[in-house]
């Protein structure tokens, strides 16, 4: 008889028990929450300690970024990737260094190097990219590199980019229109000649 | 009450009309829509708060948001309704096996079951549907009218795991009934009355004289009450004939859609009517705590609504803190703690009032 007491004793204090640790967990909800709502908050990322100062060495796998308008179209990044993920197609010209005001090419670098060629294509496929970081090392003009680091004040980092589409991976950095006006300049060229 | 202050006010308007039958029959649809909308806002409000409470107890934030559109509003408060849209679009599947017409009958029976229990619940001193005088027996009948759609929800799926449910969940709902109304015998006792509107008359005047804190004996009746409605609403810890994990929802794993929508509903409204019950019978009703102030009509239906929720989050927190009972364990707490503590309490209600008053 004193053991049926007991247990109904025993069972309504542990029950108390879980109620007040469940009690406890519902009013510390701002504190112990443990859910991060992703796209409006986002883990702090880690700080990076790659043996050196990499201010002035980026050595950062993010997304690739070309700055068109410092771009000289010279094809060494195209031709250093090991998955051909890059495309660019260049015109030739008209006049070296000069802007074309039709289709908004500036003829200078940041640099100071007179631009020869018109860029009218200038495709990375993210979907084939393998983030080797290779492209960057031979640009003369550094406008092709990957975002963030010693570049973060040009382009934010961006790790996490995601489209509905694969072909929305294709980025496309050509200032768009670029290819039809060349072909519009084209024929008034030979006029004048 | 409420259908003839309706069926009154119609007269004075339409002196044309001279069939008064029509007048009555609008006169009593009029609160029974009423009385839909509120078990069918309970159900969309409470299945988001308890997901919301689920959550804080679990150390995450639930449904959330961050602006109508994509996302379910802010802090998720959307989430329900989107829920609902959902069910109701989609597509109503009735197994090949399953008996038809038992089928589709069996969400309407344990429906109708909850909401002509709901009809005797007082809101306030005059908002209630039928004020009968037999109102605290006819609600425990009728809520026990959902059992028998349990049972033909288990049968007609012709599936084992749901006809495991029903089983299970007429032993327990016969079971735990009958702690449950010897628990209500403490309350007709010290009241004299079955009504429900005589039980909150009785308690009026503040909180001391609520039943829940007439004697110790009246205290016990009233977690004796609480704890064997939890069980006849089906909820966790006593849920077995649900039990996801063993039974893969019981007797509603063959519904989907709007017919599985119609248990959810019943539920939640079950929850209301136990829980109306409870505040009626124990908490004082629609009375205000303190005598005088904010006692107003109104301010009964406040007092009201926030003694049920109060009840109903309670069980909610029952639910995310306690493991699911074993059957064995299940019926040993109803017959063999709960039944004799409830007949002495009977009897310690009666010495106490002999004694004291």
């Amino acid at each position: 008889m004193i053991k049926y007491f007991r247990d109904i004793w025993e069972s309504i204090s542990t029950m108390m028990t879980g109620l007040g640790i469940t009690w406890k967990h519902m009013v510390h909800i701002r504190r112990d929450n443990v859910t991060l709502q992703y796209p409006e908050e986002k883990w702090p990322r880690p700080e990076r300690n790659i043996g050196f100062d990499h201010s002035n060495y980026n050595v950062i796998r993010s997304r690739l970024q070309v700055d068109i308008d410092d771009c000289i179209g010279c094809l060494k990044c195209e031709r250093a990737c090991p998955v051909q993920c890059i495309k660019i197609v260049t015109e030739k010209a008209p006049t070296r260094g000069e802007d074309i005001q039709e289709i908004g090419h500036i003829g200078v670098t940041s640099n100071s190097s007179r631009k020869a060629m018109v860029v009218t294509r200038f495709d990375i496929d993210m979907t084939e990219c393998c983030y080797c970081n290779l492209c960057t090392y031979p640009c003369p003009e550094e406008c092709i590199f990957m975002t963030g680091g010693p570049n973060a004040h040009k382009h934010p980092i961006d790790y996490e980019f995601s489209e509905f589409d694969r072909s929305d991976l294709i980025y496309r950095f050509a200032k768009p229109g670029t290819k039809e006006g060349m072909d519009k300049l084209k024929p008034t060229e030979k006029v004048k000649a | 009450m409420t259908v003839d202050l309706l069926f009154s006010w119609l007269s004075s308007l339409t002196s044309t009309i001279e069939d008064s039958s029509i007048l009555l029959l609008v006169a009593i649809i009029i609160p029974c829509v009423a009385l839909f909308l509120v078990m069918a806002v309970n159900a969309i409000v409470m299945v988001y708060v308890e997901r919301k409470v689920a959550a804080f107890m679990q150390d995450r934030v639930g449904p959330m948001g961050q602006g109508v559109g994509l996302h379910a509003g802010k802090w998720g408060l959307l989430q329900t309704v989107a829920d609902a849209l959902k069910l109701l679009t989609k597509e109503d599947i009735i197994p090949e096996k399953a008996d038809k017409f038992l089928f589709i009958l069996a969400p309407f029976v344990i429906f109708i079951g909850a909401f002509i229990a709901i009809v005797a619940v007082p809101f306030g001193e005059t908002v209630i549907v039928a004020d009968f005088n037999i109102g605290i027996f006819y609600i425990l009948a009728m809520g026990s009218l959902g059992v028998i759609g349990i049972i033909i929800a288990g049968w007609s799926s012709n599936n084992k795991w749901s006809l495991y449910g029903g089983m299970r969940s007429a032993a327990q709902i016969v079971s735990y009934e009958i702690p449950a109304g010897l628990s209500i015998i403490v309350i007709i006792m010290l009241t004299g009355t079955l009504s429900m509107q005589g039980i909150i008359e009785y308690q009026s005047g503040g909180m001391g004289n609520w039943i829940i804190f007439a004697n110790p004996f009246a205290f016990i009746a009233f977690l004796i009450y609480f704890i064997s409605v939890i069980a006849e609403t089906n909820r966790t810890p006593f849920d077995i004939p649900e039990a996801e994990s063993e039974l893969v929802g019981g007797f509603h794993t063959e519904y989907s859609g709007m017919r599985w929508s119609f248990f959810f509903l019943s539920e939640y409204a079950n929850m209301l009517v136990v829980c109306a019950v409870a505040a009626a019978g124990f908490l004082g009703g629609w009375h205000s705590p303190i005598p005088g102030y904010f006692d107003s009509n109104g301010w009964g239906i406040f007092w009201m609504l926030s003694k049920i929720v109060f009840l109903i989050f309670i069980m909610m927190w029952f639910r995310w803190t306690f493991p699911r009972l074993r059957v064995d364990q299940l019926m040993n707490v109803c017959w063999k703690v709960f039944l004799p503590i409830s007949l002495i309490n009977i009897f310690g209600v009666g010495v106490w009032t002999l004694i004291f008053g």
